[in-house]
């Protein structure tokens, strides 16, 4: 079933990773353009394992726990590239460590497709969930976007230097990537949401599930950074906190749901 | 082989002699090229003069025994401070203590740290290493330089290069306005959309404002208490003057302030910042304030999106950049020396015995290979033709081979290029590199 991508995909991001840490640890930028590379041709293998997956199982590769952890790591370098491509920001480094985490993680879990309930085989359902995750993954994106502007920030008032920031960029490019990322994953959460909801309702009726509590409760708060935001007058270090502390509720319907109740949601 | 190095510099020598040693010109240099090559002793020169320094680097090949290599490097350390001393007009007695003299391995050593900029006086400056290619170019332009000079200075440039992507020497800023510039960028991204205020005048801060039309930005607005002066100043940046009455609303449309008067208090207080931040919508903005006593209030740092560089602020980054650059400079001295390693390798691959020996048993060798080839072809040949095969080849190759060997063994001043090309002709470093 096309494993062989996985682990050649796997293998680059882990080539890409290696040298992404000596970047960051030697706050050098000399092998962004290896990391690149290393990153991108992992990138088209990894799709095209997620394109095997989906032809042959007939639906969206993101249901079991290796399948989830795959896409994540695959939506968020799909991200990037056009970050780091509209901006000409250096930014790779610290995204492919991300990548290569949840690749890592995604290699742990069994390989075989996952059976969902037959009555959520469907367009919807797949949408639902590719949206859902693509939209977190853009959220974590922004999460990490926002704490290294935090450490920049910092960095500038304290009149502090010889740390990290010497290969973070400016405050402005941070900040413009943050919108971006609000910008387009709320929208992509929010048909997620919606699209889950309708599919929910039409074939139980009202009996909420936890997670979906949870993730209606996170969809607020986006909101709130979404509209602060495109209104434009509130911007920049609260900004970057609030998606933060948003982040840090995504994570808990991740895990801590999850774990502590016996949501439907649970990956196979 | 001798290569040796005669020069002063900004630590040894002061400035009225290293001015007096300077060559001010490209005329000048070539000049003084062309006198010294035109000297028996010397193969290979070049002349390196900027403002901080005066080098001269020279290569004799050595020929014959040990005692007369001696008494040539004597002769030609005798033959270079002559030369200073004729070309300038400037008796020998009055320089002789300032001058630095480097042989051999500390020469190439020097070089290298010259070329990658740590021997500066600001040390990781880029500019060092273009003058060093630009004073190369000259020698070349005069054919002052053969085989070993042109190898050794490509390998300080490549040196320098090594430096430059391996260490991080040069990348933090050491001058008070350069520093500024680089902070600003910390915050801002494209500075060709950005706009500046400078409040007041002053050197340092009209330097600040150089660099960064210099790094793109190009809306500049200036103010001063005389309009007049402002306007003055503003035609010089390409500017606008505004006046300094409408100070407050000129601070919430520019991204970036210099300020710098000569007012014994503050110019800008924290409560007008908090208003500016307020109709700015909390754009960010970065102040800098290079005056003292301070014209700017401090606690305008602790506002969001405000950033504040005093003076002080300023230099302790130029400071600690300062100090950052040492502990690089440590790292560098390691390539330099690895380098300066590898250059030796080279150079003592350029000795004739052990190229005539490889030449001689490559031949001895392809003889062997193909005398076994004919051998296993013609199986029933008799042994004595045999024998006769192997004799006239062997010959053969003793006849073409003895040429290359005189002139090998000849020490002549080409000595040096034969072997480099009889190396190559005969793909002996085929192996290396």
């Amino acid at each position: 079933m096309g494993t062989i991508f996985f682990e050649l995909a796997l293998t680059l991001y882990f080539a890409g990773f290696l040298l992404s840490l000596a970047g960051i640890i030697r706050k050098k930028q000399d092998l962004d353009k290896a990391v690149l590379v290393c990153s991108l041709l992992g990138f088209i293998l990894h799709s095209i394992y997620l394109a095997l997956r989906y032809l042959k199982s007939g639906q969206a590769p993101v249901f079991s726990m290796h399948e989830a952890n795959s896409f994540f790591a695959w939506s968020i370098l799909f991200a990037s590239f056009f970050i780091y491509r509209a901006y000409k920001a250096k930014i790779l480094n610290f995204i492919v460590i991300l990548s290569f985490s949840f690749m890592f993680v995604s290699a742990f879990f069994p390989r075989n497709i996952p059976s969902i309930k037959p009555e959520l085989k469907s367009l919807w359902i797949d949408i639902h969930a590719t949206m859902a995750v693509f939209g977190i993954a853009l959220f974590s994106l922004a999460f990490i976007f926002s704490i290294l502007y935090l450490i920049q920030e910092r960095a500038i008032k304290s009149k502090k230097f010889g740390g990290i920031e010497s290969i973070i960029p400016s405050l402005e490019i941070l900040d413009k990537i943050n919108y971006l990322l609000i910008f387009w994953g709320f929208p992509i959460f929010t048909i997620a949401i919606i699209v889950g909801l309708v599919k929910y309702l039409t074939l139980w009726g009202f009996l909420f599930d936890p997670k979906e509590i949870w993730s209606y409760l996170t969809w607020t708060v986006y909101l709130s950074i979404f509209y602060l935001r495109v209104k434009g007058d509130w911007r920049k270090k609260k900004a970057a906190y609030l998606t933060i502390f948003a982040f840090l509720l995504v994570l808990f319907g991740f895990f801590g749901i999850n774990l502590l109740t016996e949501s439907f949601h649970k990956p196979l | 082989m001798s290569l040796i190095v005669v020069g002063v510099n900004h630590k040894t020598a002061p400035v009225d002699i290293r001015e007096r040693l300077a060559f001010n010109s490209n005329e000048l240099i070539k000049e003084g090229l062309r006198y010294l090559i035109n000297k028996p002793a010397i193969n290979e020169a070049l002349i390196f003069s900027t403002c901080n320094r005066v080098e001269i680097y020279a290569y004799h090949s050595v020929s014959g025994n040990a005692e007369k290599t001696i008494e040539g490097e004597k002769n030609i350390e005798e033959i270079i401070i002559d030369f200073l001393s004729d070309f300038h007009r400037i008796d020998r007695r009055e320089f002789e203590n300032y001058l630095y003299i480097y042989r051999d391995k500390e020469a190439v050593e020097h070089l290298f740290k010259v070329t990658s900029s740590l021997d500066s006086m600001i040390v990781g400056e880029p500019q060092i290493t273009g003058q060093v290619k630009e004073a190369y170019e000259i020698a070349l332009s005069e054919r002052a330089t053969s085989l070993i000079l042109n190898h050794l200075m490509n390998r300080a440039f490549f040196t320098a290069k090594r430096v430059r992507n391996e260490t991080r020497i040069g990348e933090n800023p050491v001058s008070v306005s350069y520093a500024a510039v680089g902070l600003i960028k910390k915050v801002f991204d494209e500075l060709s959309k950005k706009s500046v205020l400078l409040v007041g005048a002053g050197e340092m801060a009209e330097l600040a404002i150089r660099h960064l039309i210099g790094s793109g930005v190009n809306n500049i607005y200036v103010t001063n208490r005389t309009y007049e002066r402002a306007k003055e100043l503003s035609k010089e940046f390409n500017g606008k003057a505004v006046s300094f009455e409408n100070l407050k609303e000129q601070l919430t449309k520019v991204d970036i302030v210099i300020c710098s008067t000569g007012a014994p208090h503050y110019v800008i207080n924290e409560k007008m910042i908090r208003e500016v931040m307020l109709s700015r919508k909390h754009k960010p903005i970065f102040l800098i304030d290079i005056s003292v006593p301070r014209n700017i209030d401090p606690a305008c740092n602790n506002l969001d999106n405000v950033y504040l560089y005093n003076i002080d602020d300023l230099q302790d980054v130029v400071d600690s950049n300062i100090l950052e650059r040492r502990k690089e400079a440590e790292k560098a001295l390691g390539i330099v020396c690895e380098e300066t390693e590898k250059f030796f390798q080279w150079l003592n691959s350029l000795d004739s015995v052990p190229v005539i020996v490889s030449i001689r048993n490559k031949a001895e060798m392809i003889r062997q290979e193909e005398l076994e080839k004919f051998k296993s072809k013609f199986k029933d040949l008799p042994p004595e033709i045999l024998n006769s095969i192997d004799y006239l080849t062997h010959s053969i190759i003793n006849k073409i081979m003895h040429e290359p060997t005189v002139a090998l063994k000849n020490n002549s001043d080409i000595k040096e290029v034969l072997i480099f090309a009889v190396r190559r002709l005969f793909g002996l470093d085929s192996e290396e590199e």
